[in-house]
C-alpha cells in the first residue's frame, strides 16, 4: 500500500507540473494580443520581461522536482521497509498455524482420526484451520460408520459359519453312514453318495476358510507356537499328499537338508500352508507333472520351496495371487475345486508367524512357492501350550 | 458295557452320534441340553456313564457349564466336548474341566471313536 501511494504522489507532482506549464502560457498569449493592439515595442518588453519571469518560475520548477524525487525516494525505501516489515510478520503469524496444519495433517494421513488443529492466526490460516478440522471431524464419522460395518462383516461370517456347521455335520454324517453300508448300494448310488460327501468335503474347507479370512481381519486369528521339527511335519505332508498325486501319475518329491534346526511355529498351520501349496501345485499342474517340496537354512531363516513343472502363472495374476479370491487361470478353475481363499489365508499365517511367502512362476515352465520362517532363537524355551489339545488332525 | 452319554440339542446330530457309537458297540445315553445331562448323571452314584460327549454350546445349560457343576460335585468321569468353533482350544477354553479332547464339527467319526476308545479303555484299566 505504501508502494502505491508514493506512485499516486508522483503522478500529483506531474499533473501539477504541467498544469503549471499550460496556465502559463495562457497567460503569455493573452498578454501579447492585449499588449499588441496598443504598443508592439511595449509588448516585446513585456515578454522579455514575462520570459525573465518564466525562467524564475522554472528555476522554481525544478527546486520543486528535487525535493519531490526525495521524497519519492524515501517514500520507495520507507514503503519497501514497511512492505518487508509487514511481510516478515505477516508470515511470522501464519507460520505457527501453517506447522501445526502440516502436522496434523500428517497425523490425520498416518490414521490418527482424532487429529485437529487449535484455529487462531490470522483469517486466512485461521479459516483453513476450520475448514481441516470439519473435514478431519467428516473422516473420524465415516472411519466410525466403517469399522462398525467391517466388525457386523465378521460377526456375520463368524455366526454363519458356526451355524452352518450343525447341518453340514448331519449332512456328512449319514452320508457316511451310508457309505458304510455301500455294499447294498447300487454303483449308482454309491456314485451320488460320494458326490454328496466330495461337496461336504468342499463346504467345510470353504467355511474354515471364511472363518480364518474373518478372524484375520478381525485380528483375531492367533498362533500357538511351539519348537517344531520341520523335517517330520513335512515328510507327514507328503505322506497325506501322495494318494492325491499318484492318482493323477504326478511325482511328489522332498528335499530335506540333514539336521534342520527346531522352528517356533504353531504345527497344525504351517501343515495347512503346506497342504495348500501342494494341493494347488497337484490341482493345476497336468497329469505326470513333476512337484517338489524342499527344505533348508538359508540366510538365518528355514526356507520351504514347493516347486512344480505346471503351467505356471501369468505375470499379471502373480501379483495377484495371494489376494482373496484371486485364482489361477479360468479355463483349469473349472476343474478345481479351491476356494480362492487358501493363498490369501496362507499369507496371512505365514505373516503370523513372522515369516514371509514369495512366488516366483514363468508360463509353461512351472512355479515355485517359497515360504520363509524365523529360526527359533537358540536356547529359547518355548512356553508349553496346557489347554487341551483339539482332536482335529489336518484342517483339510 | 461301555455307556457313553452324548448331549446335543439337534436331535439329527443326536441320531447321527448314537447309530455310529451303537455300531461300535456302546450303549448310548441322550440329553438335549446341559440341564437333561446334570439330571441324568449323579456324581455320588457308581455306575454312572462311562464318559461324557458334550455340545459346547446348547440352550437353557451349555455342555461347559454342565460339566462344571458335575466336575464341582466330584464327577471324576472324562469328557469330551463338541463345538462348532473350527478352533476351541483358541477361545475360551476352560482348563479347570479335565476335559480329555475337543471335537469341531463336522465330526469326524474316526477320530472320534479313536478317542472314545482311548478314553473308555484308560477308564477301565
Amino acid at each position: 500500500m505504501t508502494v502505491i501511494g508514493v506512485a499516486r504522489m508522483i503522478t500529483q507532482r506531474q499533473d501539477y507540473e504541467s498544469s503549471i506549464e499550460r496556465s502559463y502560457q495562457t497567460e503569455m498569449v493573452a498578454r501579447v494580443e492585449l499588449q499588441e493592439g496598443i504598443r508592439p515595442n511595449a509588448a516585446r518588453r513585456t515578454i522579455t520581461a514575462q520570459e525573465g519571469k518564466r525562467e524564475d518560475l522554472r528555476n522554481s520548477i525544478s527546486g520543486d522536482t528535487r525535493d519531490t524525487v526525495l521524497l519519492v525516494a524515501i517514500g520507495l525505501i520507507a514503503g519497501l521497509i514497511g512492505a518487508l516489515l509487514l511481510f516478515a510478520g505477516l508470515i511470522a503469524t501464519m507460520r505457527r498455524p501453517l506447522e501445526a496444519l502440516v502436522t496434523a495433517a500428517g497425523r490425520l494421513a498416518a490414521g490418527d482420526r482424532t487429529a485437529r488443529v487449535e484455529i487462531g492466526g490470522p483469517a486466512e490460516t485461521a479459516a483453513l484451520g476450520k475448514a481441516f478440522n470439519e473435514m478431519a471431524t467428516e473422516l473420524e464419522i465415516e472411519a466410525a460408520q466403517r469399522d462398525q460395518l467391517d466388525r457386523m462383516k465378521d460377526e456375520f461370517v463368524l455366526t454363519a459359519s458356526h451355524e452352518l456347521r450343525s447341518p453340514l455335520t448331519s449332512v456328512q454324517g449319514f452320508a457316511e453312514l451310508l457309505m458304510m453300508e455301500r455294499d447294498s448300494l447300487t454303483p449308482r448310488q454309491v456314485e451320488t453318495v460320494e458326490i454328496i460327501l466330495d461337496n461336504c468335503r468342499h463346504l467345510v474347507r470353504l467355511l474354515n476358510d471364511l472363518l480364518d479370512l474373518a478372524r484375520s481381519d478381525a485380528g483375531r486369528l492367533t498362533i500357538r507356537r511351539k519348537p517344531t521339527q520341520m523335517g517330520p511335519l513335512i515328510e507327514e505332508v507328503v505322506r497325506t499328499m501322495r494318494a492325491q498325486t499318484e492318482s493323477s501319475g504326478q511325482t511328489l518329491t522332498e528335499h530335506l537338508e540333514p539336521d534342520l534346526p527346531l522352528v517356533e511355529v504353531e504345527p497344525d498351520r504351517i501343515r495347512q500352508i503346506l497342504v495348500n501349496l501342494l494341493t494347488n501345485a497337484h490341482e493345476y499342474s497336468p497329469e505326470r507333472a513333476s512337484i517338489s517340496i524342499s527344505a533348508r537354512v538359508a540366510d538365518g531363516e528355514m526356507q520351504i520351496d514347493v516347486t512344480d513343472n505346471g503351467p505356471g502363472i501369468p505375470p499379471a495374476q502373480v501379483e495377484h495371487i495371494f489376494e482373496r479370491f484371486v485364482r489361477g487361470d479360468a479355463g483349469l478353475t473349472q476343474r478345481v475345486g479351491g476356494t480362492g481363499l487358501g493363498l490369501a489365508i496362507s499369507k496371512s499365517l505365514i505373516e503370523l508367524h513372522g515369516g514371509s511367502i514369495a512366488v516366483a512362476s514363468e508360463v509353461g515352465r512351472g512355479s515355485t512357492f517359497t515360504l520363509r520362517l524365523p529360526l527359533s532363537p537358540a536356547g529359547a524355551v518355548a512356553a508349553r501350550d496346557t489347554r487341551p489339545r483339539p482332536l482335529t488332525e489336518g484342517r483339510r | 458295557m461301555t455307556t457313553v452319554l452324548i448331549a446335543d440339542d439337534s436331535e439329527t446330530i443326536l441320531l447321527l452320534m448314537r447309530t455310529r457309537l451303537e455300531l461300535a458297540g456302546y450303549t448310548v445315553q441322550t440329553a438335549a441340553d446341559g440341564q437333561e445331562v446334570t439330571e441324568l448323571v449323579d456324581p455320588t452314584v457308581e455306575g454312572g456313564p462311562d464318559l461324557l460327549l458334550l455340545d459346547a454350546m446348547m440352550p437353557r445349560k451349555s455342555g461347559i457349564d454342565a460339566l462344571r457343576e458335575l466336575r464341582a460335585a466330584g464327577l471324576r468321569t472324562p469328557a469330551l466336548i463338541v463345538s462348532a468353533h473350527q478352533d476351541p482350544g483358541d477361545a475360551d477354553a476352560p482348563t479347570d474341566l479335565e476335559i480329555s479332547g475337543y471335537l469341531t464339527k463336522p465330526i469326524d467319526f474316526d477320530l472320534l471313536l479313536g478317542a472314545v476308545a482311548e478314553l473308555t479303555a484308560e477308564k477301565a484299566a
